[in-house]
C-alpha cells in the first residue's frame, strides 16, 4: 500500500480540519485514487459535513488502494497549526500504523491512529427550493447581527427577495438582502420558504472555513434541512448540512 | 444482583447526548431503585415529604426525565409485571439482605459512623408498593409513555430493541442482552459524578453501550451459548451459580462444550437447577406487545402541583427546573435522520 498527500500551504488543511471539529472529536477518512473524503455528523445528528477534497487539489497525491484512517480530530488539529501559512503539509501512514505528518521542510510528527468506527453516513435527500449565493465574509457578518438577538437564523425567500431574520427574548432583527450589493451574487426561490437554523452549529462552521471560501451557497427548503457549499479555492467542496428548528 | 457479565461484553464508553431523538426503553423498577438506593440525606436517609412519605424515586424521575427530555432523548418505562417463580430464592435472598443491612444501619447510627450508616441504608433500599403507582402518575405529566410487562420489564425492554420500536435498553443488569436486547445502555439513568463509597474520591459515571452483536462476535458464541455461561456463572434464577465457576472458566466451558449438558464436569449440580426454564425465561420470555410508543406535550403545572403541592418539594427549585426544560425544548432542533 502506498499512500501520501502533500499539501500546497496550510491554510485550506486547517479550515478542512477546523470546520470537521466543530461536530465531531473522531474523525475517519477515506483515500482513493481519486483524493480523500470524509462525511460525519455530531453525536445528536443535527448537523453533517461533507468534504471532499480531489486528488488535483494536492501538490503531490498517491494512493494504489483505497484507506480508511481515523484520528482524534483534536489531537490532529493541534500539529496542524503548528505550520505556517506557506508550510506544505504531507501526510502518509507508517508502517507501525502512525499517522505520519511532515509540516514544511523538517517537521515530522507521528501521531496515533484510532480504529475507525464510522459507518456509513449517507446524505439528506431533499429538493432544495431556494439558494442564496453570497460571501463567506457578508455571511458570517450576518450570523453575528443576528447573534446579538437570537441563537436562531431565520431565512426567507420570495422569488428573487430574501431576507435573514431573527427574534429572541430581547428583541428581533431582520436583514434585507440587496442583490445590488456585490458580496451576494444570487436570490432565487422557487416557491416562498422559510427555515430556522441553529446560531450554535452555523457560526463555529462558518468560522472555521473562514474567509478561505469566496462565495458560498445556501439552498434550503421549507421547514427543511439547510445545505451550505463552501468552495475552497483548492480544496475543492464542503457540504454542511444542518436540521431545521422545531417550531414549538 | 443481576449477572457478572462484565469481563465478557465489549462496553463502549458514550454520552447521552448520543441517545438524542432515539426511543430508549428503560428498566423501570431497575431505574427507580437506583434513585431510591443514591438519593439520600447525609444521614442515609431517604428524602420525604411532609407526611413521611419517601420522594427520593420523585426526585430521580424528576431530574433525569428534564435531562433527557432537554437533550431530545425519548425515554419510555417498561414495568415489571409478575416475577417468574424461579425468582423466589433470588428474591428471599435479597430480603435477607436488606434485613442484615438493616441492623448494621442501626449499629452504624448509634455508633456515629455516618459513612458506614450511608452504606449500610443504601442496602435496605427497597420499593414500596405505592411507589411504582407515584411514579406512573408522575410519568403521564411528562407525557413519558410507560409499559407493564407481562414479566421482567427487562425482556420487554429488549423486545422493544428488537422490533425496532426503542433503540437500545436501559439498565444496570446484564440480564438484558441474555434477553436479546440489541443493545444495552448502562449507567443511563445515573450519569454523573459520584462518589466511591469508603474514599473522599469522585468519579464520572458515563454512559456506556454495549452492542449484543459485537459482544457475541468477540467472544465467538451464540446468544443460546451466552445464555448457558450466565447460567454457569449464576443468573436471578439460579442465584449461586456454580461452584468455582466464573465468567472466564464459564466461557472456556462452553467454548469447548457448547451446551451445558455436555459439560461433564458440572452434571451433578446441574441436576439440581431447572435449567431448561431459566434457558426459557432468557430466549422465549414472556413479553408485551406494543402498538405503538406515543409522547404527550408535558404538563407543566401538573408536575408543579404534584410535586408542590402533594409532596412538599420546594416551589422555586422545580419551577427553575422546569424553566431549564421549556428553554431545552423551544431550542430544540430537528435531527437529519428523517431525510436519510
Amino acid at each position: 500500500m502506498t499512500f501520501g498527500a502533500k499539501t500546497n500551504g496550510s491554510d485550506d488543511l486547517k479550515a478542512i480540519i477546523s470546520a470537521i471539529s466543530t461536530l465531531v472529536e473522531e474523525a475517519t477518512f477515506v483515500a482513493t485514487s481519486e483524493g480523500i473524503s470524509f462525511r460525519g455528523m455530531d453525536p445528536s445528528h443535527v448537523a453533517l459535513i461533507d468534504i471532499s477534497w480531489p486528488n488535483s487539489a494536492f501538490e503531490k497525491y498517491e494512493c494504489d488502494s483505497d484507506i480508511k484512517f481515523g484520528v482524534r480530530i483534536d489531537e490532529f488539529s493541534k500539529l496542524i497549526k503548528r505550520a505556517d501559512k506557506k508550510d506544505s503539509i504531507e501526510i502518509s501512514i507508517s508502517e507501525e500504523n502512525m499517522l505520519l505528518v511532515t509540516v514544511g521542510k523538517n517537521k515530522k510528527y507521528k501521531i496515533r491512529l484510532i480504529e475507525s468506527s464510522a459507518t456509513d453516513t449517507p446524505l439528506p435527500k431533499i429538493p432544495y427550493d431556494s439558494k442564496i449565493i453570497l460571501t463567506s465574509s457578508k455571511f458570517d457578518k450576518i450570523l453575528g447581527d443576528v447573534q446579538v438577538v437570537s441563537d436562531y437564523l431565520t431565512i426567507n425567500t420570495s422569488e428573487s427577495k430574501g431576507d435573514f431574520s431573527g427574534k429572541g427574548d430581547s428583541g428581533e432583527v431582520v436583514i434585507d438582502l440587496d442583490k445590488d450589493d456585490d458580496d451576494i451574487e444570487e436570490i432565487s426561490s422557487k416557491s416562498d420558504s422559510v427555515g430556522t437554523y441553529s446560531l450554535e452549529y452555523l457560526n463555529p462552521v462558518v468560522k472555521a472555513v473562514g474567509s478561505n471560501a469566496g462565495f458560498i451557497t445556501c439552498e434550503f427548503s421549507s421547514a427543511k434541512p439547510l445545505r451550505i457549499e463552501f468552495k475552497v479555492a483548492n480544496i475543492g467542496r464542503i457540504h454542511f448540512y444542518l436540521a431545521p428548528r422545531v417550531e414549538t | 444482583m443481576g449477572l457478572n457479565l462484565k469481563d465478557l461484553v465489549i462496553r463502549e464508553k458514550t454520552t447521552l447526548e448520543a441517545f438524542s431523538n432515539k426511543i430508549i426503553a428503560i428498566d423501570a423498577y431497575n431505574a427507580i431503585y437506583q434513585f431510591l438506593a443514591s438519593i439520600r440525606g447525609p444521614d442515609g436517609l431517604q428524602l420525604t415529604d411532609s407526611e413521611g412519605r419517601i420522594t427520593s424515586h420523585l426526585s430521580g424521575l424528576l431530574y433525569r426525565n428534564v435531562n433527557f427530555l432537554s437533550l431530545g432523548i425519548k425515554p419510555v418505562y417498561v414495568f415489571d409485571g409478575k416475577p417468574p417463580s424461579l425468582k423466589t430464592a433470588e428474591i428471599e435472598r435479597r430480603k435477607q439482605i436488606k434485613k442484615d443491612a438493616t441492623i448494621k444501619y442501626e449499629k452504624a447510627i448509634s455508633e456515629g459512623n455516618l459513612e458506614d450508616a450511608r452504606k449500610f441504608a443504601q442496602q435496605t433500599t427497597s420499593m414500596k408498593d405505592g411507589m411504582v403507582k407515584e411514579s406512573k402518575e408522575f410519568l403521564t405529566y411528562f407525557g413519558i409513555p410507560f409499559i407493564e410487562a407481562p414479566s421482567e420489564g427487562e425482556a420487554t425492554a429488549a423486545h422493544l430493541t428488537n422490533t425496532g420500536q426503542a433503540y437500545a435498553s436501559a439498565s444496570q443488569d446484564y440480564d438484558s442482552i441474555l434477553c436479546g436486547a440489541k443493545r444495552l445502555v448502562r449507567n443511563f439513568t445515573s450519569s454523573g459524578r459520584r462518589k466511591i463509597p469508603n474514599r473522599n474520591t469522585y468519579i464520572d459515571i458515563v454512559p456506556e453501550i454495549i452492542e449484543t452483536q459485537k459482544t457475541l462476535e468477540s467472544i465467538q458464541m451464540s446468544r443460546e451459548e451466552l445464555v448457558d455461561i450466565g447460567i454457569l456463572i449464576g443468573t436471578d434464577f439460579n442465584p449461586n451459580g456454580f461452584e468455582r465457576i466464573g465468567p472466564k472458566t464459564a466461557l472456556k466451558m462452553i467454548k469447548q462444550h457448547k451446551r451445558l449438558e455436555d459439560i461433564p464436569q458440572i452434571q451433578e449440580q446441574l441436576n439440581e437447577i431447572e435449567f431448561e426454564q431459566i434457558r426459557k425465561i432468557f430466549l422465549a420470555p414472556e413479553v408485551a406487545k406494543v402498538d405503538e410508543i406515543k409522547f404527550n406535550e408535558v404538563n407543566y403545572e401538573g408536575i408543579v402541583n404534584y410535586l408542590v403541592k402533594e409532596r412538599s418539594f420546594s416551589e422555586d427549585r422545580i419551577q427553575s427546573t422546569l424553566n431549564r426544560l421549556k428553554k431545552a425544548l423551544e431550542k430544540k432542533s430537528q435531527n437529519l435522520d428523517q431525510w436519510f
